[in-house]
Formats: structure tokens, C-alpha cells, sequence
């Protein structure tokens, strides 16, 4: 594997404390590779770090494989180009100008620009389609123009290195998805190594071939999308709750993200909901929303009520489906049941495989656990498929404390 | 206004305005007190440059008028256009090198710290030359060094040198130090006119004496600071973008802020503190031919020397045979231009 860009025990801190620990790991030549973490998180100030704009205080960056301070300045703009979160330029220079100063690595104090100049000016233009702003005023082009002009003089400075520092921010979406794609297609066409700081993490899983996930300071994670992007390692960064499916067009990681959980943090008691069939999805989700801690069992995969476990990254205690509860699932329910502070269960008809779910919801009674029943049955629909025996369970349930509600949302009101 | 100029056209310009610069030396060197005609006034002139002198006569040109335009006008007018130049060559380098169209080395105090480097060797009577080198210079140069890094770092927040703390910081440490240097020269001379002349600046009664000494260094200077012309452009960019272009940002403002301080010394230490060339030069020129410095930076220094001597003559003629300093004309245009500034900025302060 030949590496792009090499880090190792990397420490930096722009006072006293370190606002980077430890930071070791190394990028692929032509990988496109996003940095993500929260606001404050360092993942600027490691991007910061690798342009050597600023100066590590310990460890060891190699670009090329070469230690970065054996660099000097023109040689490794010649390697690395950095795109710089802000983009202003004091006066009025033309878009042609600000790109051909890309070229400046290459002159000497008193060389003029050469034809190659002008050449590779025009080539990085032509590939950020903005040759037609060639004689604009930098300062008068829009937010998406400006970002690409200097993503052209980087190019004008012919690197195999491209750092970009959060290039989307700013920018409406159809610019965001613009600025990646032509990232993207020079990651391909012309093998450039990508190194970016992206804000968007669903950008950032959909472009990118490794991901590094920055927090207070170290590398929570790095590698593919589908390794960094888990439930696990961003609820822990961000504090928030979410879904994480696939998007279904790119087949890459999506985040929706649902609500902050530092708002529940207190009140958070645990639901044990028993469902299936699809019964169970509106009190979960909406329980979940609440903030409630859920978790779900004993449920057949691939149940729409397991779905949404699924996407809502909830504790679910599963089983094959059409196999019928064994012995086995039925004790991990009852002791989820005992972790639990709430049991609530939902209308569905109990047949010989699910009626050891209604008797792991009676023995929740039987320890003094608080238990709801969500019912929608009516006499019309036959629920019983067990000759009685869960019409019987469930009398001897109400007679023991069960308590009975037919609206959802009361039902959660009155849990809070 | 806004002229269509290309790097194609540079040297044109330049060509151009070294032609007009000719001109203005001739041209004011005719205008004064002393009642010389143009004509005679142009035959003296003409009659020192080689090759042309040949084909001049200077018959029936008083002696008197002859010792006038060699030895007064002349030596004056080619130091009003050095001390232009170099006022205008600093103002441009430090306007872009704080990113800020108020920069000017009088606005930032670099002019009055220079004063009074010079006024302190005056007063000691440390008064010497050595290799051609006057002790009053080195005192400007300590001066002006000693202020543009005191305002440096008192200006700067964050590594950014904000427009409201570059002039506030500027201001004040410029008053500070004139008001030190007016102080000194209370107690030592009790000459108020020539505080007036000073603090205000003059080229009253400069010859080649003054002019010589100063000449190569100025000259020499001002080429320096156009050598780093490219790494301005870069570094009007913002510094994240200049390192990355491999420009040695740190290391090229200290080597700026000392060759610019250098080069204000040089030019206070003959003529005293003359404010707001350094600020409205650059900034016209710019409008003009736009903001790359390869450009900027030669025209502003003959656009400078240019502008320097049509206020001299005004200075010197406006209420002839009296002379006011030329500083009360430099400000009289720059003042308005400043606010003007100040106003069309406002939003970004």
C-alpha cells in the first residue's frame, strides 16, 4: 500500500491542553477520505495540521513518505494543495489571477508565468467549469462559483494532495452535491488523494471511500463508511438519537437524524414493549421519540414491528421466523422484562408460537412490574387461536393489575 | 475609470508613467517665486541631461536663474519624488500586507516613530556620518522599526490585524511619539517654526547634500519591496492560502514591516513626517490598474513621486514668497480622501 499522506502519535494544542491526542493512521494514495466530528471537535485543526499550517507539537506527519518538516514551503505546495474553509479575497482580483497564483509554487521570485502556466490555468478552469468567469470579479461571483474557483487554483497547483476544509459549508445544496461530484470525478479521472473536512455526515458517507470520525480530539473510528457510521459511535459523539438506513440510491450509509437526547437525558425509564405483526411500530417510535429507553421482544425477524427496532437501533430480543418462541428467547424476555421499568403490550392475535410472549407479560405482573395493554381487539376479530388459553391469561391479567388504555398517546402522556 | 489593464500591458504603463515622471521634474522645476520662465526654465533643465545638452544654448539666461533650477528646484524636485515614491511604495506594500485600504506608514505611526528617532540623534548631537551613512537616519530607521512592531502587536487579534485596532493602535502610538519628539524639540531649540516644519514636513531648503545621501538607499529599497510583489498577491488571499502556495507568511510580513520601515526612515529623516501619500496613492492607483502588486507596487511609487511634487509646488507657491509645509497640502487632499475611505468601508468595520 503506498501511502498519500502518513501520521503518527500526532499531538497538538494551541495552548496548554491538547486539542489533538494520539492521533495516528494513514491514507491510501487516490482514497477520497472525509474527516467528520462535531463542532470543536479538532477535526479542523487535524486538517490544519496535515496542510502544515499549523505545527504539530509532537509525533510525525509524512506526506509522500516523507517527514513534512524536511518539506520546504514551494516543494510541498507543489505536493499538497488545501482549499481553506474561508474563501474571501481582500480586493478585486480576477477569477483568472486568483487560479494562475495557484501556479506560484513553480516561479521563482522574478520568473513571469510561463505558457505551462497559463495552460494548466485554463485546464483547472475548464475542469471546475469556470473558464467562463475567467475575466470576473472574484469578489462578485456567488458562494458555489467562489468555492469552486478555489478548488481551481488548488488544481492550478498540480498536486497528487488535496485538502479541502469543510468546502460545503455555506453553500445551498445543489452547490454542496456539485463541489463533491467534481471531487469525486478527480479522485477517479486523475487519481487524486481527497482529504476533506466535511460537517454533513450523509455527504460524507455517500462520497466517501474512508471516513475518520474525530472526537475531543482523538480518532473515534476510521475506515469505510458502513465501519464509522454506526448508531454506536455516533450516539456517542453527537448525543442523538437516529435512525441509520441505507439510502436506497447509493447504497451508502443515511442518518435521519430524530432528537437531541440531552433534553431526556433525566427522565429516561426503560419500555419493555411485547408486539407483532406490525402492532407495535406507533407506541415505539413515538415512545422512542419521547425518550424513553425501549426495547422489544420476543419478535420474528423481518416483522415490520422488527423493522423499526431495527432502524431505531433498539435491544430487540429476536427469533426466526415461523419458529415459535423457544425456551431459550422466552428467559431472555422475561429477564428484559426485569430490566425494565414499563411492560406494554400490544393487541395481536396468540397463537402456539407467540403465546409464551403473553405468558413472559403475566409473569411481568406477577413481579410488580407495570403493565399496559394497548387494546385494539374487538369482538368481532377472533384473537385466540390457543382454545382460550390467552383470553384466559389475559382476564386473569386485568383481574391482577393490568392496566388497559385504547389510545397511544395517553397512554405515553400518562407514563411521563 | 475602471480601465481594462493585462499583463501584457504592464511594462506599457510603467513605460508611460516613468515618461510623465520626466516630465513633472521639468515641468515643477519651472514653477516657483522666482520669476523663470518656462522656457528658460526648460533650456537650464535640459541643458544637464547628456546627449540633449549639446543641442541647448543658454545664452541670455541669468546666472541667478541658473543657480535657481540647478541648485534649489532640481535637487528638491528629485527628492520630493523619492520621498513620494517610497511614501507610496511602503503605503501600498502595508495596505496589502494587512489586507486594509487604510494602511499608510503615517496612519499606522511608523512616519512619527521614524520623526523621532531622527529628532533624539538631532537634539544628543550624535549628529554623524559614517560611510556615507547618517546617524540620523539609523535613528529614524530604530524609530520607525521600534513603532511598526509595538502597533503590530498591538493591533493584532487573533493573528488578524482588524481595520478599527490597526488605526486606533496607529494613531494613538503616532500621536504618542510626535507629541514626545515636539516635546524635545521644545526643550532643545525653542524653534517653533521648525517643529512646524518638521512635524508637518517640508522639503524647504533641500539641496543635493540632502538629496545624495539618501538617494541609493530609497532607490534600493523600493526594488526590494518590489520583490515581494508576488507573495503579497498570494498573501491577499488569506494566510491559510498563502502557506499553502508555499509562501512563508510569517517570515515575509517581518521582512515587509523592516524594509518598509527602513525605507519611511529614510524618506522622514530628509523631509519630516508627511501624512496620507502612502494612503491615497495606492489606493487611486489601484483603482486604475488594479490590485496585482507587479503593478501596483512601481506605479504607486511613480504616481507617488509625482503627486509629492505637484503639492510641493502648491506648498511653496500657494502664498509666494511665504512656503507652508507640504504636509498641510498632502493632508489637505488626504484628509477628505481618508473619510471617504472610512465611510465607503464602513460596513466591513
Amino acid at each position: 500500500m503506498t501511502k498519500a499522506v502518513e501520521i503518527k502519535d500526532l499531538n497538538f494544542g494551541y495552548g496548554e491542553t491538547l486539542n489533538l491526542k494520539d492521533v495516528s493512521f494513514s491514507i491510501k494514495k487516490g482514497d477520497f477520505v472525509s474527516i467528520i466530528g462535531p463542532n470543536g471537535s479538532g477535526k479542523s485543526t487535524l486538517l490544519k495540521n496535515i496542510a502544515s499550517i499549523l505545527r504539530p507539537k509532537d509525533g510525525l506527519i509524512k506526506i509522500d513518505n516523507k517527514d513534512i518538516e524536511n518539506y520546504n514551503s514551494k516543494d510541498l505546495a507543489k505536493k499538497m494543495a488545501l482549499v481553506p474553509q474561508n474563501t474571501n479575497i481582500a480586493y478585486d482580483f480576477s477569477v483568472f489571477d486568483v487560479v494562475l497564483m495557484g501556479r506560484s509554487p513553480y516561479l521563482s521570485r522574478f520568473q513571469r508565468e510561463r505558457d505551462i502556466d497559463y495552460k494548466k490555468t485554463k485546464e483547472a478552469l475548464r475542469l471546475t467549469d469556470t473558464l467562463h468567469l475567467s475575466e470576473r470579479n472574484i469578489n462578485y461571483i456567488s458562494g458555489g462559483e467562489r468555492q469552486r474557483v478555489i478548488v481551481a487554483r488548488a488544481l492550478a497547483q498540480d498536486t497528487d494532495i488535496l485538502l479541502l476544509d469543510e468546502p460545503t459549508s455555506h453553500l445551498d445544496i445543489n452547490h454542496q452535491i456539485e463541489i463533491l461530484s467534481l471531487l469525486k470525478k478527480l479522485n477517479k479521472e486523475k487519481d487524486m488523494t481527497i482529504i476533506l473536512v466535511l460537517h454533513d455526515l450523509n455527504l460524507a458517507s455517500r462520497f466517501s471511500d474512508k471516513i475518520v470520525l474525530v472526537n475531543e480530539g482523538t480518532i473515534l473510528a476510521k475506515g469505510i463508511p458502513e465501519e464509522v457510521i454506526t448508531y454506536k459511535n455516533l450516539e456517542k459523539v453527537y448525543n442523538l438519537d437516529m435512525v441509520i438506513s441505507t439510502n436506497v440510491y447509493t447504497a451508502s450509509p443515511y442518518i435521519i437524524p430524530l432528537e437531541s437526547k440531552r433534553i431526556y437525558e433525566k427522565k429516561r425509564k426503560k419500555v419493555h414493549v411485547i408486539s407483532g405483526g406490525g402492532s407495535g411500530v406507533e407506541v415505539v417510535s413515538k415512545l422512542d421519540k419521547k425518550g424513553f429507553k425501549v426495547s422489544m421482544g420476543v419478535i420474528n425477524r423481518g416483522d415490520s414491528d422488527w423493522d423499526i427496532g431495527k432502524k431505531l437501533s433498539l435491544n430487540m430480543i429476536e427469533e426466526m421466523p415461523f419458529n415459535g418462541i423457544t425456551e431459550e428467547s422466552f428467559k431472555e424476555n422475561i429477564k428484559e422484562i426485569n430490566n425494565s421499568d414499563i411492560v406494554i403490550l400490544t393487541s395481536v392475535p396468540y397463537g402456539n408460537g407467540n403465546i409464551k410472549n403473553l405468558e413472559a407479560a403475566y409473569e411481568a405482573l406477577k413481579i410488580n412490574k407495570e403493565v399496559y395493554l394497548i387494546d385494539k381487539y374487538n369482538e368481532y376479530e377472533k384473537f385466540d387461536f390457543v382454545k382460550g388459553n390467552a383470553t384466559k391469561i389475559l382476564k386473569e391479567m386485568k383481574k391482577n393489575g393490568l392496566r388497559v388504555y385504547n389510545d397511544i398517546d395517553k397512554l405515553i402522556n400518562d407514563l411521563n | 475609470m475602471k480601465l481594462k489593464v493585462t499583463k501584457s500591458n504592464y511594462s506599457l504603463i510603467i513605460f508611460l508613467l516613468i515618461l510623465l515622471t520626466l516630465f513633472s521634474i521639468i515641468l515643477f522645476s519651472t514653477i516657483g517665486t522666482a520669476d523663470i520662465n518656462i522656457v528658460e526654465a526648460f533650456k537650464i533643465g535640459l541643458s544637464k541631461v547628456p546627449f540633449i545638452k549639446s543641442f541647448i544654448s543658454l545664452e541670455g539666461i541669468k546666472n541667478a536663474h541658473r543657480v535657481i533650477i540647478l541648485n534649489l528646484r532640481i535637487p528638491r524636485v528629485l527628492l520630493g519624488i523619492l520621498v513620494g515614491a517610497a511614501l507610496s511604495s511602503v503605503g501600498a506594500a502595508f495596505q496589502g500586507m494587512f489586507k486594509n485600504p487604510m494602511a499608510d506608514p503615517y496612519v499606522i505611526g511608523i512616519s512619527s516613530g521614524a520623526a523621532l528617532g531622527a529628532t533624539i540623534i538631532i537634539v544628543t548631537g550624535l549628529n554623524l556620518s559614517l560611510f556615507g551613512i547618517k546617524s540620523i537616519s539609523v535613528g529614524a530607521f530604530l524609530g520607525a522599526m521600534i513603532t511598526a512592531f509595538m502597533v503590530y502587536i498591538i493591533a493584532r487579534v487573533n493573528n488578524k490585524i482588524p481595520v478599527t485596532t490597526l488605526l486606533l493602535s496607529g494613531i494613538a502610538i503616532g500621536q504618542f511619539f510626535t507629541a514626545i519628539m515636539s516635546f524635545i524639540m521644545v526643550i532643545f531649540s525653542n524653534d517653533l517654526t521648525k517643529i512646524i516644519y518638521w512635524t508637518l514636513g517640508s522639503f524647504s531648503a533641500k539641496s543635493w547634500d540632502e538629496l545624495i545621501p539618501v538617494s541609493i538607499p530609497i532607490i534600493l529599497s523600493i526594488i526590494v519591496i518590489n520583490f515581494f510583489a508576488r507573495d503579497l498577491n498570494i498573501m491577499l488571499t488569506g494566510e491559510e492560502s498563502a502557506k499553502s502556495l508555499g509562501v512563508n507568511v510569517e517570515k515575509t510580513k517581518i521582512l515587509i514591516l523592516i524594509i518598509c520601515s527602513f525605507t519611511t526612515a529614510m524618506a522622514v529623516s530628509v523631509s519630516g513626517i508627511i501624512g496620507f501619500v502612502g494612503l491615497i496613492i495606492p489606493h487611486i492607483v489601484r483603482l486604475i490598474v488594479g490590485p496585482d502588486h507587479r503593478i501596483l507596487l512601481p506605479s504607486s511609487a511613480l504616481v507617488g513621486g509625482i503627486f509629492m511634487i505637484f503639492a510641493d509646488t502648491i506648498a511653496r507657491t500657494i502664498i509666494s514668497p511665504t512656503e507652508i509645509p507640504v504636509g498641510i497640502i498632502t493632508a489637505l487632499f488626504g484628509g477628505p480622501f481618508f473619510i471617504y475611505l472610512l465611510k465607503k468601508k464602513k460596513k466591513s468595520i
